[in-house]
């Protein structure tokens, strides 16, 4: 599970790179959509809203979403921050944390879970290190 | 808990672009040498894994939470993905959209417009491309109506292609950047408040549609996708904040009280399915609710 995970991920990026805009385009949007790009050769489809905003180290944002229950989901954000890491979680309706998988490299970062119960879940963006940084995070789902 | 609404920061150079224009083309059709190279980056990247036990939100943390509508509300489309895992709609049965009639309310075409984006993702669950062009046809006449189709013009002729090729998976995607479309047009037309109205028509229809399905295949599964109080709770508070002169409206008055009046139906403790009794009351008042929807308006 853990390889297939890391080969979605890279054929996708490898993919995405192929095809990548030029330098002067990149955005945290992209970024976003490289990587939840990966999730879609296994049948996520990637929602065209997005959340955005700039993120500060160590001052977390938490983002209300709805997921239903036996749907499978990726969070996938980016910043274009150099120095900074990204990392997000996934937290029920009684903020617990919510096992799943994750991704992290450097100012890019996923998590993905299976919704247990339909309703309200939080995800929680965090920049450890680096400056204050624009991101973006985008989800899939199946 | 009152739910907050905290303005995202749109990125200036990505407001209205859509996600192919932003990123390139998808991932779909990767070539095989591809794949190897990608075998070769697997082993440089950092490895996914499972999520290490992280702490506990803080309340505040959870006060704090942002609600942006464009991800926090589920598009039907996830809605319906969870059906299909649960239960076997008939999905050409249940793709019946109901011809709206005339009006000249702009409050109550872009509630209809949002009903349309539903029929939109049922017309792809039923694998129904004429189906799918026709509700896409529909949206760029309503979309006129409202005077924001140019930016959508394109989205329609997107919409005609990936039916007539059956690419069902671009579709969904394809309806979602419509309806994102449609709503920026507004914003910037400074029509803000019917952005949140194109929301909770999609939300009525895709919850009409399931509900009436769940209420003939009721299982405790099934009821549970139903439960979405936070939903309710949100679009009702969106509704309140309104103009006085919209709230005042018929239709607006009448939604704001089936909205309330779901509200207990759909807030069930601990995480627990709906009861059948509770499906089959929500499935009668979202049913109820297209309808003033649909209905023509006197002022014609």
């Amino acid at each position: 599970m853990k390889t297939a995970l890391a080969l979605i991920l890279a054929g996708g990026i490898v993919a995405a790179q192929e095809v990548a805009p030029p330098a002067e385009t990149i955005t945290p949007r992209s970024r976003a959509l490289e990587l939840a790009g990966a999730f879609a050769n296994e049948g996520y489809k990637i929602r065209d809203g997005f959340w955005s905003g700039s993120l500060e180290p160590g001052k977390p944002l938490v983002l209300q979403v709805n997921l239903f229950s036996g749907n499978e989901y990726w969070f996938s954000a980016a910043t274009l921050a150099p120095a900074g890491m990204l990392r997000i979680g996934v937290f029920d309706e009684n903020g617990l944390p919510v096992q799943g998988e994750d991704f992290q490299d450097g100012g890019t970062a996923a998590a993905g879970v299976i919704a247990g119960a339909s309703g309200k879940y939080f995800v929680r963006l965090e920049l450890a290190g680096g400056d204050k940084a624009e991101f973006c995070l985008v989800y899939s789902y199946k | 808990m009152p739910l907050r609404f905290r303005e995202t920061i749109p990125l200036p150079r990505e407001v209205g672009v859509s996600r192919l224009q932003a990123v390139g083309s998808p991932t779909s059709r990767l070539p095989k040498a591809l794949w190897l190279a990608g075998l070769a980056l697997a082993m440089a990247l950092p490895a996914p894994g499972l999520h290490a036990a992280a702490e506990k939100l803080s309340k505040d943390e959870i006060r704090s939470a942002v609600i942006t509508p464009d991800v926090t509300i589920p598009t039907p489309g996830e809605f319906f993905a969870a059906i299909d895992k649960t239960g076997q709609p008939n999905w050409k049965q249940m793709f019946a959209p109901k011809p709206a009639e005339a009006t000249a309310s702009r409050d109550q075409m872009a509630l209809m417009l949002g009903l349309l984006v539903a029929d939109g993702y049922i017309a792809v669950e039923a694998q129904d491309g004429q189906g799918v062009k026709n509700v896409g046809k529909d949206i760029i006449n309503l979309a006129k109506k409202l005077n924001v189709s140019q930016s959508v013009l394109g989205r329609g002729n997107s919409i005609s292609d990936f039916a007539e090729n059956n690419d069902w998976s671009a579709l969904r995607e394809e309806l979602e950047a419509t309806q994102n479309e449609v709503k920026l047009s507004m914003v910037e037309q400074k029509d803000n408040d019917l952005v949140i109205l194109v929301s909770i028509g999609a939300w009525i229809r895709g919850t009409q549609v399931a509900s009436a399905f769940v209420e003939k295949a009721y299982t405790p599964e099934l009821a549970g996708l139903l439960r979405q109080p936070a939903i309710v709770e949100y679009l009702l508070g969106e509704v309140d904040r309104l103009p006085e002169k919209l709230r005042a409206e018929p239709l607006i008055i009448e939604l704001r009280t089936k909205l309330a009046a779901i509200l207990p139906l759909v807030e069930t403790p601990k995480r627990a399915p709906l009861t059948p009794e509770a499906v089959a009351e929500l499935s009668a008042t979202m049913s109820s609710l297209v309808g003033a929807i649909t209905a023509g308006s006197k002022d014609l």
